[in-house]
Order: C-alpha cells, then structure tokens, then sequence
C-alpha cells in the first residue's frame, strides 16, 4: 500500500521573491499512474524533488500511508526516481548500477544478482549488462534507469521528463511501455512532463499545474471534456481551443452567446448560473474539431450552427486539414476538418459551430463558468 | 566557393600558397612567416639550440671560456655510480615528490568539497584561499622561515602557548624535520591552485547522478569514494601529474629556506645541478648538464608511466 | 535537519556533515592562508628591534617612513625597478609575438602547421634544467649575461609555449564568418590580425598577460642564474640578497616583501576572477 498525500506544500527557493510552489494539494491512490503536467517553470519538478528529498521543503506536508516524511532523509523514503537525463552512474557497467542501490542497502549478493537478473529480463537488459552508459543508445540507457527504479522495489516511482530526451518514434513506443510495466508492478507513480500527449494517455489521473499551483486534477478526458479555466483549455489539445470574445444574451428561459454578428445557443448550463451573466461579456470556447465544413457536418449528436470567417491560410496535413480562420470581430480561430478541402486561403465561408460544444469561461477569472450551481 | 573546398581538406594537404592564395584558410608564405617568424626564431636559438647543446654538454667536461673535451658517458656513470650526494638529493625529490603530490592532490580535493556544500562566504574564501598561489617563492619562503624560527617563529610559539613546549623543534635546522618543514610550506602555497580546479570539476559534475546516488543511499563519504572521485578522475589525473612535475623539479623554495641543507637534508636534484654547475670548486657544465639530461628522462618515464596506469580508457560522457 | 542552505544535491553532503566543524575548519585555514600576510603588512610597519620585542603585535605607530628607506637605503626601489623593466618588456613581447603566433596557427592552415605547433606547445613541458645551462652558455657568449635584455629574452623564451596555447585555443574559436567577411571587404591579412583578433580575443590576451606578469614577476631560477649585479637583481634576488647581508633586520626585510607583494595584491584585488581563471587555465578537463 503506498497513498501519497501532499499538503499545502510549498517552495520557496533562497533569495527569490515569489515562491516557486504554491499550496499544493493532491492525494495519490496506491497503484496510480499519476501525472503532473504544466508549462515549463510551473513548480512540477519542485514538487517532485521535495517528495523524493532532494529538496527541503518549506512549508506544508509530504506523507505516505499516512506517514509525513518531510524530515525523513532521500534514502530512508524507499522511493525510486527516473531522472530527465537518467543520471546514470558513466564510471560503472549497468549491472553494476542496478545494483548499486541495494549494495548500499546492503541486501545479501544473492537477492541482489537475482534481483538485478529479473530486471534486466523483464526490460531486455540481459545482453548490455557488462556494458557502460556512454556504449548505450538513448533508449538502452532510459530503461536501465527505470530498472535502477524497479530493482528497489520501492513503496513510490517518481519520474521527471524520462522521455524528452529521445526521440518522437522512440518516445511513443517507451511510454507504452512504461505504462505496461507500471501496471504490472502496481506501484503508485507520480509522473512529472510538460508534454500533454503524454499526460493523456499515460495517466490514471492528471494534476495541472500553472504558475506553483494545481489548477485541475481528474481523469484526463474528464479533464479535456472540462477545463477548469482558460489555461487548461489552451494547455490540452493540440490545436488548442479557440477563445473569442462574447455576449451572453436571454431571450426568456434560452440562452444565447453572440460572437460577432453570429448567435448560438448555449446549452448544457443552468439557468441560474447563466442567469449572473445575463447582458454581460463571457468568452466562449471551441474546440478546432467542433468546427465543421458546412458541406461534410454530419456528426451526430451536434447542434450546428454557422459562422462566418474569412479563411487566411490552408494546412493540409494528409489526415486532416487545418484552417486558419478570423471572425468578423478579427479574432483568429484555428479549425480541423477533413483530409481535403476546396476552400483556398482569402475565401470567405461559413463553417458550422458544434453549439453542445461550446464552453463559457469568465472574462475576468478566467475560470470556466460551471454548468451546475 | 570551390577553391574553399579544397583548402578544407585534411590540415597540411593545402600548400602554403603563392602571393595569390585564395581560400579562407590560406595565407602567402610572406605572412605565415611573418606572423610565425619571431616565435620561430626565439624557439630556435633559446629553446631548441640550449636543449640539444645541453645533451650535448652532458658528454662533455665544458670548462670555462667554453672549452670542452668529449668524456663519452662518463658523467653519467660517475653519476650513477660514485655521486652519493646525488642519490641523496633523489631520495629527498623522490620522497618529497610522492608524499607532495598525494597531499597536494587530495588536500585540493577536500578544500573543494568544503567549498562546494555551499559554506558561507564561498565566492571571498576562495579569493583568500587561493592567494598563496600569487605570492613568489621568496615571500612564501621568507615568512615561513620566520615562522619555523626556534625562538620567536609562530608554530613553536604556539606549541609553548598551549602547553605542547616539548615538541618545539629546529624544524629548518633539524635533518629530520627539514624536508618535512619545506614540503608543509610548499602544500600551503599550492593546495589553493588545486582547489580551484577541483572546484570547477566539482561544478560540472550532472546534480541529477549526485540526487540519484542520494536516493541510493549513498552517505558524504560513500558519494565521495564511489561516484565523485571516480568520475573526477581525468582532472585527478592531470592534477596529480601537474605536481608530480612541479616536485620533481622543484628549486626555489628550497634555495631559499634551506640552501640545501642541514647536511644535504633539503637537497634536491635542481639545487644540486646549480651548485655543481655554479658553486662547485671546479667548473664544469658538463657533469650538471648530465644530471639535467638524466633527470629530465627519468621524469619524462615517470610521467608515461603514471599516465598509463591512472588514466581511464574510455571517455566516460556526461 | 535536512541541509536547510542545500539547493544543489551535493549541497545535501552538508545535511551528512554536522555545520559546526566545518565551519571550524573553514576559519581555520582562512586564517592559516591569511594569517602571515597580515603578519607580514604589520611587521613592514614596524621596526625591527619592536618586532622582537613582541612579534605579533600591531604597529604602533606605524612606520611608514620605512617603505622610503626602502626603496632608496635598502635599494629596493633599484630591485622593483628592475622587475618592471624585465617583465614589463617580457610581457610586452610574449603579447606581441604570442598573439602574432597564435593568430597564425588558428587562422591558417599550411604545410607543417601540425609540427610547428607541437614543437612550440612542447615548451610547455619542458623541464628548466634542460635549458638553464645552456642559456647561461649562450647569453655568456653573446654578450647577454649579467644583462636586462638578456633575462628578458630568456623569459620570453619560456613563457611564449603557455601563452600561444591559452590564445591559440581562445583564437581558434572565433567564427570564420568574421574573417571571411573581412577578407571580402578587402583587408590585409595583418589588418585582420590588428583589427579583429585582437580587438575580439582581448579577455584571453588580457588572460596571458597577467598570467605572464605573475609567473615572472616572482620568477626566481633564472634570474639567480643569468644576473649577478647588484643594481641589475630583480625583486625576489634583491629580497634574497639583503635577506642574506641582513638576515636579522626582520622589520626591513618585511618592508621589502611588502613591496613586492603590491603590485599582484593590487591587480589581484580588482581582477581575481580573471587571475584565479589564467592561473588554472589549461589545468582543467
């Protein structure tokens, strides 16, 4: 059993104005694949180092099953990390730093070639074990690491950013992998990448962050299907949803949001909370795929309506085909449609808006306007 | 630019051009020799011509006004073989030598370390720390002369202050002590040199091998043994030849705290190839000369051969 | 209590290490490293019968009388004077020739670039026996002996292999696009050299340059072997000397190191970085 518990926990780096982390909250249930995801400079990485305990930390708490362990040293946590650039050992042969950790521990030699045997097995190691790191290809030296990780067979995995380092091919085939293995030894992971691809579809539950805080955490299509705010909205999905500026407008019990001179009803809200922004500035968001070509709409489920752009450039991508579009107001939108298009770039045409998937964020707080009271 | 192509070969296929050399990397031969010339004229006459003219000398008696008479290798076993002060002044290098390069080396080490867990006043410590390296040899002598004196030399004045009088000691005018007193001396003015460059490797060492050894349970000192110093070890290296070298050849600090002595118990190889060449009853460079050459190869050998058994094979990347 | 200071995993050694000791040993070795320089400035403001007396007391008064009797009774200001003529023209020439040399080498490439430079960086390998002989010989029968001129070359001579290494290796990395532009816009190849390597690499020549003053203003070796003269010692053989004639006239003989100590504590004050990096420039890998 390992639950993790984060407590208001906070960073403060010596000599800097702001702190780094912010009151962060956040529970990780025994066996969970949890992913902190955020921009570069978000305090992902803080967080990491301070439940590992390669960084002090400044207020709030770390526990595990219950068990704080802000004061406890790196090495008496019985948590293993994958580092960015796998930090493995170059002056020793990979047999030698798998088993380095547990000769510190001093583990009896037997449990210990045996231990290292069954990881190097189980990750296709077996043939490199008298070699050295710099003999290795990047994706050789990323799984010693994780099977430096594995053979402690710890409470805890932690990994920061295994995979920026290879390359797009290899990175698809590893996080299946890693994933793979994760599920195997069911131990509780905490995984730390600013890439959302990654995010998507590596973890049980995601955690946001922006700026030293969590902004969101849930499970990642609840996640994308409802962004917290305007941050989260752009950070997932790739074209990011578009944002264009908007009225609220009530005629009687329906809802309307004007954008430009185009009018589309807003469904899947209550009325009590669209009620407070009644004749009042809101943003409204659109996923690139919820904008369709007026003559290939047909998905079903969607409430169409036009909208009138002006097209200013065609990306034909092979599978698909990116717009880029401006609305009468001059804001730009980005919309993904089918393999080929006839439109050309200065056209102007009227693409259809699926309206059940319009989201409502709040100008001002940027947070997203919640469906329910 | 085709002709650029053909200057970008392989270093000295391109001849060194005519008055119309074109191409980036090519200059006429009046150039060349005129930016290399003068350094190629003072190598020649000052360093070139005295070296071959002193293996040269070293097979000859080389008396005064320049007269000289071939002896075969007569210095040399006169040298090996009847020079007892000779073999006295190698046992006091080669001592001195050892012993020195290991403090030297492992004492940077340590005051790097110090340095490198972030202790207060870091950046003005290594200033004060590194400057016995600035100073000449004659103020660094001169003061711990005076600091070795008997009756008024801080060390004994201390020893006495704290109750220890009975260790006090002639530690320049004791045989015994002597070459011990000069090498302490010598580690002072230098130790800050090697601290530096430790320091500098210590800094370019990836912090995430230093957390992962952390979270392996690695303690100060395990860290230090298993991942620092081996992974310092081409720097180690360097600086263990570097003061190797320095030792073996070793002359001013000696000159002027002890001359040599008492009783040839400071005396080392350089000092003693000056006064056979300028303080002997009878003069003659050639015998020196011999002594130069032969040590001069005896070091050459000894660096070979540290270099072979410490240097690592691979370039370990990181 | 986790190494509260530690935001380097190294720093985290210190969490293993109690503070106290090191902070002990840190004061230490300051004032071991320190210490006799301080002792050194006292005494050169104090009298040698005071400093008997009591030798590591303050200067009270301080005498600073003495700094002018030794520069014109003790002759010291003959010795420092003599200094600055030898290593300023040293310099000055390992500047000149050095930067010509290095510039050479990491511009162009001609046949027999590759053992032109590793004739010339092997000087810096080269043990002082081996040549110190010899030079006396050579400077003896050209007239050189005994002279200013003659130590200056001679100095030249055994720093020109560190200098050309240090600015070789700095010239080598400037981008050829400097000098291919230049050469299109029509300047001679010494104008190259005058206006765009030098200019560009000024922090590595000014690297060699104080590298080359401290090495040879404390030169010793040489200048015992190649200058007898009285009024031709440079400063570390006229300390020696009057340290010889004079050995108890402690106060003098501090006033004197004082004096020779200046000129490297005051470039030492306003450039240590740049000295700390010259000194150990090459050492490091």
């Amino acid at each position: 059993m390992a639950v993790v518990t984060i407590e208001k926990l906070c960073k403060r780096y010596e000599g800097a104005g702001e702190p780094s982390v912010r009151d962060v909250d956040l529970t990780v249930g025994d066996g969970e694949f949890m992913v902190l995801l955020g921009p570069s400079g978000c305090g992902k990485s803080s967080v990491l180092r301070m439940i590992a305990g390669l960084e002090p930390i400044t207020s709030g708490s770390v526990a595990i099953d219950g068990r704080p362990i802000n004061h406890v040293a790196a090495k008496d946590r019985d948590i293993a990390m994958v580092f960015q650039s796998y930090a493995l050992y170059p002056h020793m042969t990979v047999g030698a730093n798998l088993a380095f950790g547990l000769r510190r521990r001093k583990v009896a030699a037997a449990v210990i070639d045996q231990r290292v045997q069954s990881v190097a097995e189980r990750l296709g190691l077996t043939p490199f074990l008298a070699r050295k790191p710099h003999a290795l290809s990047g994706g050789q030296r990323q799984r010693v690491a994780l099977g430096r990780a594995i053979v402690r067979d710890p409470k805890v995995f932690l990994f920061d950013e295994p995979l920026s380092n290879l390359d797009a091919a290899l990175r698809v085939t590893t996080r299946n992998e890693l994933v793979k293995q994760q599920h195997e030894l069911g131990t509780t992971t905490i995984y730390v990448t600013h890439d959302q691809v990654e995010a998507m579809t590596m973890g049980d539950r995601i955690c946001i962050m922006n700026g030293g805080k969590v902004v969101q955490i849930g499970k990642p299509l609840e996640v994308y299907r409802n962004p917290a705010d305007t941050f989260v909205a752009r950070f997932l999905g790739s074209p990011p949803m578009n944002l264009l500026a908007a009225r609220l407008e009530q005629e009687g019990a329906h809802f309307f949001a004007q954008v430009g001179d185009g009018r589309y009803p807003v469904e899947g809200y209550a009325a009590e909370v669209l009620a407070r922004y009644a004749n009042r500035p809101v943003t409204l968001g659109i996923r690139p795929e919820d904008l369709y070509e007026s003559t290939s709409a047909n998905a079903a489920g969607a409430r169409l309506q036009p909208i009138s752009t002006r097209i200013n450039a065609v990306e034909p991508l092979g599978a698909e085909t990116l717009l880029l579009l401006s609305v009468g107001t001059g804001e730009e939108l980005i919309a993904r449609i089918g393999r080929e298009t006839e439109l050309r770039p200065g056209q102007s045409t009227a693409l259809m808006l699926d309206a059940a998937a319009i989201h409502l964020f709040d100008p001002e707080t940027t947070n997203a306007i919640p469906r329910r009271p | 630019m085709p002709s650029e192509t053909i200057t970008s070969e392989s270093r000295d296929s391109a001849p060194a051009g005519d008055a119309s050399a074109i191409g980036a990397r090519t200059a006429s031969r009046g150039t060349i020799a005129a930016f290399l010339g003068p350094v190629l004229v003072i190598y020649a006459g000052f360093i070139f011509y005295p070296v071959i003219r002193t293996f040269y000398n070293s097979l000859h008696t080389v008396g005064p006004q320049n007269t000289s008479s071939f002896v075969g290798f007569q210095n040399f076993t006169q040298l090996l073989f009847h020079d007892a002060t000779f073999w006295r002044a190698v046992g006091n290098t080669v001592t001195f030598t050892v012993v020195g390069t290991v403090a030297d080396v492992l004492g940077g080490l340590l005051l790097a370390l110090c340095l490198f867990s972030q202790a207060p006043f870091g950046r003005l410590l290594r200033v004060i720390w590194f400057t016995p390296v600035l100073m000449s040899y004659v103020v660094v002598g001169i003061i711990w002369v005076w600091l070795y004196d008997y009756d008024w030399g801080l060390i004994n004045t201390i020893l006495r202050w704290i109750g220890l009088g009975a260790f006090e000691q002639s530690w320049l005018g004791d045989p015994h002590t002597a070459l011990w007193a000069v090498l302490v001396t010598h580690l002072w003015k230098w130790l800050g040199f090697n601290m530096i460059i430790c320091l500098a490797a210590l800094y370019a060492l990836p912090g995430e091998v230093l957390g992962a050894a952390e979270l392996d349970a690695c303690g100060w000192f395990a860290k230090l043994v298993y991942i620092i110093i081996p992974m310092l070890r081409p720097t180690l290296v360097n600086l263990l030849v570097l003061s190797f070298v320095g030792k073996m050849m070793m002359f001013d600090l000696v000159w002027i705290m002890t001359d040599g002595g008492p009783l040839w118990a400071t005396e080392t190889v350089s000092t003693y190839v000056y006064k056979r060449a300028f303080n002997w009853n009878s003069f003659d460079l050639g015998y020196p000369s011999a002594i130069a050459v032969l040590w001069s190869v005896m070091i050459v050998a000894f660096v070979v051969l540290m270099t072979r058994l410490l240097r690592q094979r691979e370039r370990l990347e990181f | 209590m986790q190494g509260a200071r530690a935001s380097h995993p190294l720093g985290l050694w210190l969490s293993h290490l109690r503070r106290t000791p090191l902070i002990l040993f840190l004061i230490l070795y300051t004032v071991v490293t320190g210490g006799p320089f301080l002792w050194v400035a006292a005494m050169s403001l104090r009298t040698t019968p005071e400093i008997f007396d009591n030798p590591y007391g303050l200067p009270a008064p301080a005498h600073w009388g003495k700094f002018v009797d030794a520069w014109t009774i003790s002759k010291y200001g003959t010795y420092f004077w003599n200094s600055v003529i030898v290593v300023g023209g040293a310099v000055i020439l390992l500047t000149i020739f050095g930067s010509m040399a290095a510039h050479c080498l990491a511009r162009y490439r001609f046949r027999g670039s590759r053992i032109v430079r590793i004739a010339i960086l092997s000087g810096m390998v080269l043990p002082p026996q081996l040549l110190i002989l010899s030079l006396f010989q050579i400077l003896l029968q050209f007239g050189l002996y005994n002279t200013l001129p003659g130590l200056i070359i001679a100095y030249v001579a055994t720093q020109l292999a560190m200098t050309v290494y240090i600015l070789e290796g700095f010239f080598a990395q400037l981008p050829q696009d400097l000098f291919d532009a230049a050469r299109m816009d029509g300047y001679s190849e010494f104008e190259i050299f005058w206006r765009i390597t030098l200019p560009i690499g000024m922090p590595a020549v000014f690297t060699t340059v104080t590298l080359n003053f401290i090495i040879l203003w404390n030169e010793f070796l040489y200048a015992i072997v190649l200058l007898t003269d009285d009024d031709k010692r440079t400063m570390p053989l006229g300390i020696m000397h009057f340290m010889g004639a004079h050995q108890l006239d402690v106060g003098m003989i501090a006033t004197g190191l004082m004096i020779s100590i200046a000129p490297v504590i005051l470039l030492y004050a306003f450039f240590s970085d740049i000295l700390i990096k010259g000194m150990t420039a090459g050492a490091v890998r």
